[in-house]
């Protein structure tokens, strides 16, 4: 099995993967690297409980992520005459789904921490937060790189740069908030930070996908 | 040494040659779309400039200049709303893709313009302008009782003479000018550009600037109303204006933060960085 069969099987390798899909991640460190931060991304997704369900907005922004990678789209009412090739799936539209997931990720810790309720939140359990998004960050930001590479190479540099920007505004904004919760303005370095990020993504793939 | 200047004159030639080659591959074409009030332009090029200018009452004329034929320009028409795309064939890059768009619209459309590469320049709207670029240089002015958002990754933004203005820009590292600008709401959100505002604060809006690592320069006349809270958690402030003391949610560290108001404190001012200077400056 090699990266691309596997990477069509992705959805469906689940916690018992096949001996073949086994022998494949045992051989393959990028297959395996991408297998553990889609762990790490669905187990803070289902941290994220009801109440802290993220606001119309976020889900607009992952319908409109999936819409422009063609992988939802309106439903026809014209018959097929010619039935129609599956498109072929590819990992990135991973990407904007990670995006949005970890920018939801940023609002729950934002939510988190804007209130009294803060103060109850450990220094430890925010530690390990912020360290599982760096590690989902730079994962995310390395296959976002790649793409902008294929898609618009001379581009590259600037978007690296950008992000390294933006991802030190965030660790920056972040340390503000652990250090006093109720700093209005910490907290709206914060949010100001994630929605940068957010932007570098959404132009990035956006002008990729031209 | 002649021999060196023989050379140079062969190159020129051969440039000037290669140009008027290039020159001839290019192909101008002009659209005319008739529309109502407040009608919705949208532009998006990848590569090349736009600029757009008020004209005609009830027509959007755009005149485009392709530097090949590996780009082609899709157009679309629909009641009040005409969309312009540049189309990049397979194989386009940013020369043989680039696209000019020297556009006119009613005073009172509604303009959005994208491209990767720029520049983006509008002047003499009274309709909302968005403008989107990742290294375009961003160039807004005389724009009236509207919205003016902008987002770039490194393009440098410059907004002249917006007045009434609801003006919202993102920037990562592109410098941002503000000249003259006021309104409702003002607020910029840049990562490690400079951010310089050079006004009076207007009479009653919300001024918000903010930067990561990007110094932040204020300057505005002694007249000045406003209610400002300045503030660099790692970087320095500094303000040349007498201020009138006033309550903050924050401790005042000198040097690092100040609040206060001038006059009648019409506006809100804020000035927030996280490592760059920040100052207030009196004109």
């Amino acid at each position: 099995m090699n990266c691309e069969e596997f990477e069509l099987a992705l959805p469906d390798v689940d916690d018992d993967p096949t001996i073949e899909q086994q022998s494949h991640l045992n051989s393959c460190s990028a297959c395996a690297e991408l297998v553990a931060d889609l762990d790490a991304i669905s187990q803070q997704a289902k941290l994220l409980g009801s109440s802290d369900e993220p606001s119309p907005r976020v889900w607009n922004f992952i319908e409109i992520a999936l819409r422009q990678e063609g992988l939802i789209r309106e439903q026809r009412s014209e018959p097929f005459l010619v039935p129609r090739r599956p498109p072929r799936r590819r990992l990135e539209w991973l990407i904007p789904v990670a995006a949005m997931l970890l920018l939801m990720l940023g609002i729950v810790q934002y939510k988190r921490t804007s209130g009294p309720v803060a103060s109850r939140t450990s220094n430890a359990e925010m530690a390990s937060t912020s360290q599982i998004a760096d590690a989902a960050y730079i994962a995310d930001d390395q296959q976002l790189l790649e793409v902008v590479s294929r898609r618009t190479p001379a581009m590259l540099a600037s978007y690296k740069a950008n992000l390294q920007d933006v991802n030190s505004y965030i660790r920056d904004a972040e340390e503000s908030v652990k250090m006093d919760p109720n700093d209005e303005q910490a907290r709206r370095d914060l949010m100001n930070a994630y929605e940068q990020r957010s932007m570098v993504y959404e132009m990035a793939l956006d002008r990729s996908l031209q | 040494m002649m021999l060196n200047t023989e050379r140079t004159a062969g190159v020129v030639i051969f440039v000037a040659l290669a140009g008027t080659v290039l020159a001839g591959a290019e192909t101008r074409q002009q659209l005319h779309f008739k529309v109502g009030r407040k009608a919705s332009v949208s532009i998006n090029n990848q590569y090349g400039p736009i600029s757009v200018k008020a004209g005609a009452n009830k027509e959007v004329v755009v005149t485009t200049v392709l530097h090949s034929d590996k780009v082609e320009i899709d157009q679309s028409h629909r009641g009040n709303r005409v969309d312009i795309v540049s189309h990049l064939f397979s194989g386009a890059d940013q020369t043989s893709g680039q696209v000019d768009y020297e556009v006119t619209v009613p005073a009172d459309a509604n303009v959005t313009l994208t491209s990767m590469t720029g520049p983006l320049h509008a002047e003499k709207l009274q309709g909302d302008v968005v403008m989107e670029g990742n290294t375009a240089n961003v160039d807004v002015r005389d724009v009236n009782d509207a919205h003016v958002h902008v987002k770039t990754l490194n393009g440098p933004v410059t907004l002249t003479d917006i007045r009434d203005g609801h003006v919202e820009i993102t920037s990562l590292s592109g410098d941002v000018f503000l000249i003259s600008v006021n309104g409702p709401l003002v607020q910029v959100n840049s990562s490690s550009g400079k951010i310089s505002y050079s006004g009076d604060f207007g009479d009653g809006g919300e001024y918000v600037l903010t930067s990561h690592s990007g110094d932040i320069d204020a300057i505005a006349p002694s007249y000045a109303s406003i209610d400002v809270t300045a503030r660099s958690v790692q970087g320095q402030v500094e303000n040349d204006f007498p201020l009138e003391p006033k309550h903050t949610a924050f401790p005042i560290k000198a040097g690092s933060a100040f609040a206060g108001t001038v006059g009648k404190a019409a506006s809100s001012v804020k000035l927030f960085s996280f490592s760059g200077k920040i100052h207030l400056k009196k004109r």
